[in-house]
């Protein structure tokens, strides 16, 4: 009995000590892992919270690095790099931040929230976010950092460009293409990536009859992307106003020709066997596990994981462009990712301070090495120069992919995506429908129409509570 | 000790008659099928992904490789600490205040006290699960999200921990009390020094429970919490299914198995003092 | 709504007499606008809106049903206070524990004192949540909205059939079944139910629950949610975790409660699985599961040559894997409660039994199980709490869900809906619901386990 007390007694004095102790270091101290900061020498440093919606080593460690830098060469300001585990944590915490008085300067948000993020207001009913380009004001440097904003490629300039407004900074921009294993490509006598559909259709025939045939043919995360991706090709419009672009989008589109013919193939290839669906929506990680592992031939992807693949793969890993309908004309693909959104309300000097980082964390050197890193396309024209000087192009032609395909594309509203209200709801309900369709095997026309019903609903009631 | 269902003490009778073999064997298939999950997680925890994949069933070369990806790679560390710190929080506060309901329940008389107990015996059925949105709603509109405060706070009250100790003392001799009131000592000298000393088995019974039931507290981290620096271990685990854009299973089963070590021990621990404090709340 | 009041303001007295001896006439008044007042707490608190011109027949009722609930838990409340009045100790007091003569004579306010602390915690949070749930269910609204739109009942509708008439007969139909079936099992002897009859007309009133449900949820289609998936889902998932858990936790209690050497270090090999987090189970059997490297998959295919489908396409399969997970970490709680069970059986029994010659599985079906009812019936409640929440950490460690929402259970798709899609109105209505079979399961219990005692017979 003694020695139960003992124990006890022990548990319960350390349990004390820990909690003591961590009520006092939760005002003093902030917990060191992803956030580094450099204390300025001499006076205060203004903070300015930054929140990332990564995780991993590599990227993360790409934010903290050039706050690390941006402090030293700044040494008034001490950018606070913050880690979420996803968009929707960090842009769910960014709003509560707000109405509870101590929101972040910046942070970090995805391209299907655009009109979410512009929607957003505080319980004050005052708009969360400020675009970046009023805040810049026509300057072309800011506490001599040059500006880049105008220097943005095209492509993610057009998307995020809102009523004639540059709202957010583009950071990790990508667009999908395709990841070809030639060594079994050619093994089935395929010497080029296939270009569309029909190629697909042929190549697979041809890979899944050899011999040693892998366990399928092709694979790609159902994730909505890849559909609003095929809209863009093949030049349709997911939702009205095009696109939500010269209005609000009321309603969506998604018993279209063009999302027949892209689900159909889709179906079709699974039907045969050359698609595999790994059975989770918008599984990035088993998608590429399968590829990597030699149990597919070719993988439809997004290019921020070029790189990787690169370093990765044991055999001859080729990209290519995004297999397109070969029945109607190329329109053009679009682009996904995330931007840099600004919060309002700050002070002139904090502002500044998020500004000057924004471009520095965008120049032309930090671009080139953030697309090295990864695959996402430099965003700026001077750092794809850049690149091109250095002989990186060169050096990995897979890289050049994503930049070619979206500057092959035309400059149309199909082509520059939706501005969509409740997007990541409608998402679900896309990549929901999909899944009943590849796993449950049901009539893709009757569920396409059911997910068109649930979207327009859930697209109506969102515009009710933001609408006009 | 009255009624201690499992202490094997109490009936000293002979062991079961007949053959012990077969029992033993079969206990023993029964236990390593058990442990299954278990022990093949720890293999391959020792495995790098090429090794997993061979379907090698010796250890592999990747412990320590993995043991860095998980503690220092994604600072598990932090994590740990974070759960332990709520754990204890929340296990010694709602055992004080279980303590003090307990006392109030059995040795007062009140008006109101009936209304009093169907309020706290309601809430018997008021999972926190089924208003988890409002609660994340309230709870952030306090300002607390990616505080302690959300994830211990809210978890400080136990309906079960005031009937088990309404129970218990219940059931503990009338003298008790009255020799102390002949002391003239007050209710919190009298559950200090009288009450606290003889319950140590229901207070470790419930400090078990609780300490399992928070260590492994899943949901409402992962919706109050989003902070990666602030999020508990339970949760954390979800950030190993990925590191650098792949799934890497060795780091992850590393870190189930280091995210079970403290509630094991606990209950290892504590197991004999739990089970005869279980046994009186079981009593009726 | 005028119909409901009226209703109510008839049916109070008819409660108040047939629980009272000969009441007052008071009492009767008292009851009559006791009810009226119950039923009327809903449309206050709901603006009428049921009522409004565009409402249908589904509204009305939904309104008529709540009104009634109120209405009758207004009369409970009654009945309690008149049995105080009366000074009859009702069970429930006898509850409260007034359980010594004695205690602290003191000021009024150190009890309070004492309490204050669990009572502030259990109002703020668990009392305000509980209510707002009932608020946000009737709302459109997401969070961070700057505004929100009321919706009635609006939530609660599209989850079920649109036919008003079915959504009356169906539960009747199950009501009736269910009195049907304790009728028949009476018929010979009147008055006692056989235990076998009680078994019987148990299983009777659970399937038309069942059945009664599945009818009642809207399988999708138009403007109505596809709710009747989710509660297949849940029910299959939650029926397998709790038959696994309990039938393999009782299995191994029995062969592992007998005294042997070494006994209690078996035990603790047996049961350390409570200490395992439902996250970490689902860890360890995404491992063993997985398509690719998992040992399941590998053995199966390289051993016994048979291709397992994948867990992540196949519906059954992933099911099943939940069920298992979830089963085996429940194991060792059930284990550990059927051990405690099993030493209080007594052992003149069973030798008696053995003397007769019984068989074990005789012994075990006439002698055991019987004396474990009690315990029986505690994990089937606790371990149904399990199966209904603690299981979503299971899930989304190892299938989110998936495939095709074939392991989606009610509390994931809560979380889905409410804060993953941030539809924080639809969220609420079907948490809402669960809180509803949360309270139909305690209720549950608390009757049966009142009258499993008059019968237990030791």
């Amino acid at each position: 009995m003694h020695k139960k007390l003992l124990l006890i007694a022990t548990v319960l004095a350390f349990a004390l000590i820990a909690a003591a102790c961590s009520s006092s270091s939760e005002d003093t101290t902030t917990t060191a892992g992803s956030t580094e900061t450099t204390a300025a020498a001499g006076g205060e440093a203004t903070t300015i919270d930054f929140w990332v919606a990564f995780s991993d080593e590599a990227r993360l460690g790409f934010a903290n690095d050039r706050a690390a830098e941006f402090n030293e060469k700044h040494p008034e300001y001490n950018i606070q790099v913050t880690s979420f585990s996803s968009y929707n944590d960090v842009f769910d915490a960014a709003v509560l931040a707000v109405d509870s008085g101590e929101p972040p300067a910046l942070i970090h948000f995805f391209e299907a929230a655009t009109r979410q993020a512009l929607d957003a207001v505080g319980s004050d009913g005052a708009p969360v976010f400020k675009s970046v380009t009023d805040a810049i004001g026509g300057r072309s440097e800011i506490l001599g950092e040059p500006v880049v904003l105008d220097d943005v490629v095209d492509a993610a300039r057009n998307y995020y460009t809102v009523d004639g407004s540059f709202y957010s900074m583009p950071w990790n921009t990508s667009t999908t293409v395709m990841f070809n294993n030639m060594d079994m490509l050619n093994e089935a006598g395929i010497t080029e990536p296939p270009a569309t559909w029909a190629d697909v259709d042929a190549a697979c025939e041809a890979v899944m009859a050899l011999a040693d045939a892998p366990k399928a043919c092709i694979t790609w995360p159902n994730h909505s992307w890849f559909v609003e991706q095929s809209l863009g090709q093949q030049g349709e419009l997911l939702a009205n106003n095009d696109n939500g672009r010269t209005g609000r989008a009321t309603e969506v589109y998604l018993e279209s020709d063009g999302m027949m013919n892209y689900i159909n193939w889709w179906k079709d290839l699974n039907d045969k066997g050359y698609y595999t669906y790994t059975g989770i929506q918008r599984d990035w990680d088993g998608t590429s596990n399968a590829y990597l592992a030699g149990e597919v031939a070719m993988l439809v992807y997004s290019s921020s994981d070029t790189t990787f693949f690169d370093e990765n793969a044991d055999f001859t890993n080729v990209a290519s462009f995004m297999p397109r309908n070969q029945d109607v004309d190329y329109v053009g693909n679009l682009i996904g990712g995330a931007t840099i959104w600004m919060l309002d309300g700050m002070d002139q000097t904090t502002e500044d301070g998020a500004l000057a980082f924004l471009n520095f964390f965008s120049n032309p050197e930090n671009a080139a090495a953030w697309h090295k890193l990864t695959g996402y396309i430099p965003i700026t024209k001077s750092a794809e120069a850049l690149l091109a000087d250095e002989g990186w192009y060169d050096e990995s032609p897979n890289s050049k992919v994503a930049s070619d395909q979206l500057a092959a594309a035309k400059n149309t509203p199909a082509s520059l995506g939706a501005l969509l209200g409740d997007f990541v709801g409608i998402r679900d309900i896309i990549t929901g429908a999909i899944e009943d369709i590849l796993v449950n095997d049901v009539d893709v026309a009757t569920r396409l129409a059911q997910a068109n019903t649930d979207a327009n609903k859930a697209l109506t009631e969102y515009e009710s509570l933001y609408g006009g | 000790m009255a009624g201690a269902g499992l202490s094997p003490g109490v009936q000293k009778k002979t062991f079961f008659r007949g053959r012990q073999w077969p029992y033993h064997l079969s206990l023993t298939v029964t236990a390593v099928v058990i442990a299954f999950p278990l022990l093949y997680a720890a293999l391959i925890a020792t495995q790098n992904n090429t090794e997993i994949f061979a379907f090698q069933l010796t250890p592999g070369s990747a412990l320590k490789s993995n043991f860095d990806a998980v503690w220092f790679g994604r600072d598990f560390a932090g994590a740990m600490w974070n759960s332990t710190i709520q754990t204890f929080v929340v296990t010694i506060g709602k055992t004080v205040l279980s303590l003090l309901a307990g006392l109030a329940f059995v040795y007062f008389k009140f008006r109101g006290k009936w209304v009093v107990f169907f309020f706290v015996l309601v809430t018997l059925m008021m999972p926190t699960e089924v208003m988890i949105l409002a609660m994340f709603r309230l709870v952030s509109g306090f300002g607390w999200q990616d505080s302690m405060l959300a994830i211990t706070v809210p978890f400080l009250a136990s309906a079960t921990g005031a009937f088990l100790f309404r129970q218990h003392f219940a059931n503990l001799p009338s003298e008790l009390l009255e020799a102390s009131q002949i002391d003239g000592a007050s209710p919190l000298q009298f559950l200090t020094r009288v009450i606290i000393p003889i319950s140590w088995n229901v207070i470790a019974a419930l400090f078990v429970i609780q300490f399992v039931y928070t260590w492994n507290m899943f949901l409402w981290p992962s919706l109050i919490i989003r902070d990666e620096n602030k999020q508990v271990v339970q949760v954390a685990l979800q950030t190993l299914t990925n590191i650098d854009g792949a799934l890497t299973y060795g780091p992850l089963m590393l870190a189930a198995i280091i995210a079970s070590i403290p509630p094991a021990i606990v209950f290892l621990l504590m197991q004999k003092p739990f089970m005869s404090g279980f046994a009186i709340g079981q009593n009726k | 709504m005028l119909i409901g009041l009226i209703v109510a303001a008839i049916l109070g007295p008819l409660y108040v007499w047939q629980n009272n001896d000969r009441p007052s006439a008071k009492r009767y008044g008292l009851g009559s606008a006791i009810a009226v007042l119950g039923a009327a707490v809903t449309p206050i608190a709901m603006g009428q809106c049921a009522f409004a011109a565009e409402t249908t027949g589904v509204d009305h009722l939904f309104a008529y049903t709540l009104m009634a609930g109120g209405a009758w838990l207004a009369l409970i409340a009654l009945q309690s206070f008149f049995d105080r009045a009366d000074g009859k100790k009702s069970e429930s007091a006898a509850m409260t524990g007034e359980i010594r003569t004695g205690g602290f004579r003191m000021g009024w306010w150190v009890p309070w004192a004492l309490l204050s602390p669990t009572l502030i915690v259990l109002i703020v949070f668990l009392y305000l949540p509980a209510i707002q749930t009932f608020t946000l269910s009737t709302k459109l609204t997401r969070l961070g909205a700057p505004k929100s739109v009321d919706v009635c009942f609006g939530n609660f509708t599209e989850l079920f059939i649109t036919d008003p008439w079915k959504l009356v007969a169906y539960p009747l139909i199950a009501v009736g079944l269910i009195y049907g079936a304790r009728f028949w099992m009476n018929r010979s002897e009147p008055g006692t139910l056989s235990r076998k009859g009680a078994d019987v007309a148990t299983v009777v009133a659970m399937l038309s629950v069942f059945v009664a449900l599945y009818a009642m949820f809207s399988p999708g289609g138009g403007e109505q949610v596809a709710y009747r998936p989710v509660y297949v889902t849940t029910v299959i998932i939650s029926v397998g975790i709790v038959a696994f858990g309990m039938i393999g936790g009782l299995a191994v209690a029995y062969l592992a409660f007998r005294r042997i050497r070494g006994g209690s270090l078996y035990r603790t090999f047996l049961i350390w699985p409570y200490a395992i987090s439902p996250a970490v189970a689902g860890v360890l059997f995404f491992m063993i599961f997985d398509p690719t490297a998992g040992i399941f998959t590998h053995t199966m295919s390289s051993v016994f040559g048979i291709d397992v489908p994948n867990y992540r396409h196949n519906a059954f399969m992933a099911q099943s894997a939940i069920i298992l997970a979830s089963g085996w970490k429940i194991l060792g709680y059930n284990i550990l409660f059927y051990l405690a069970g099993l030493q209080t059986v007594s052992h003149d029994q069973i030798e008696a039994a053995l003397l007769d010659g019984a068989s074990t599985w005789q012994r075990f079906v006439k002698i055991v199980l019987p004396a474990l009812s009690p315990i029986t019936f505690f994990l089937l409640v606790t371990n149904l709490t399990y199966a209904f929440f603690e299981v979503y950490a299971t899930i989304d460690f190892m299938t989110k869900g998936a495939p095709a929402g074939k392991t989606s259970v009610a509390i994931y798709e809560i979380i889905r809906v409410g804060v993953n899609n941030g539809d924080l109105g639809r969220g609420a209505a079907q948490s809402v619901l669960l809180f509803a079979a949360v309270i139909a399961v305690t209720l549950w219990q608390f009757r049966t386990s009142g009258s499993r005692v008059s019968y237990g017979g030791s």
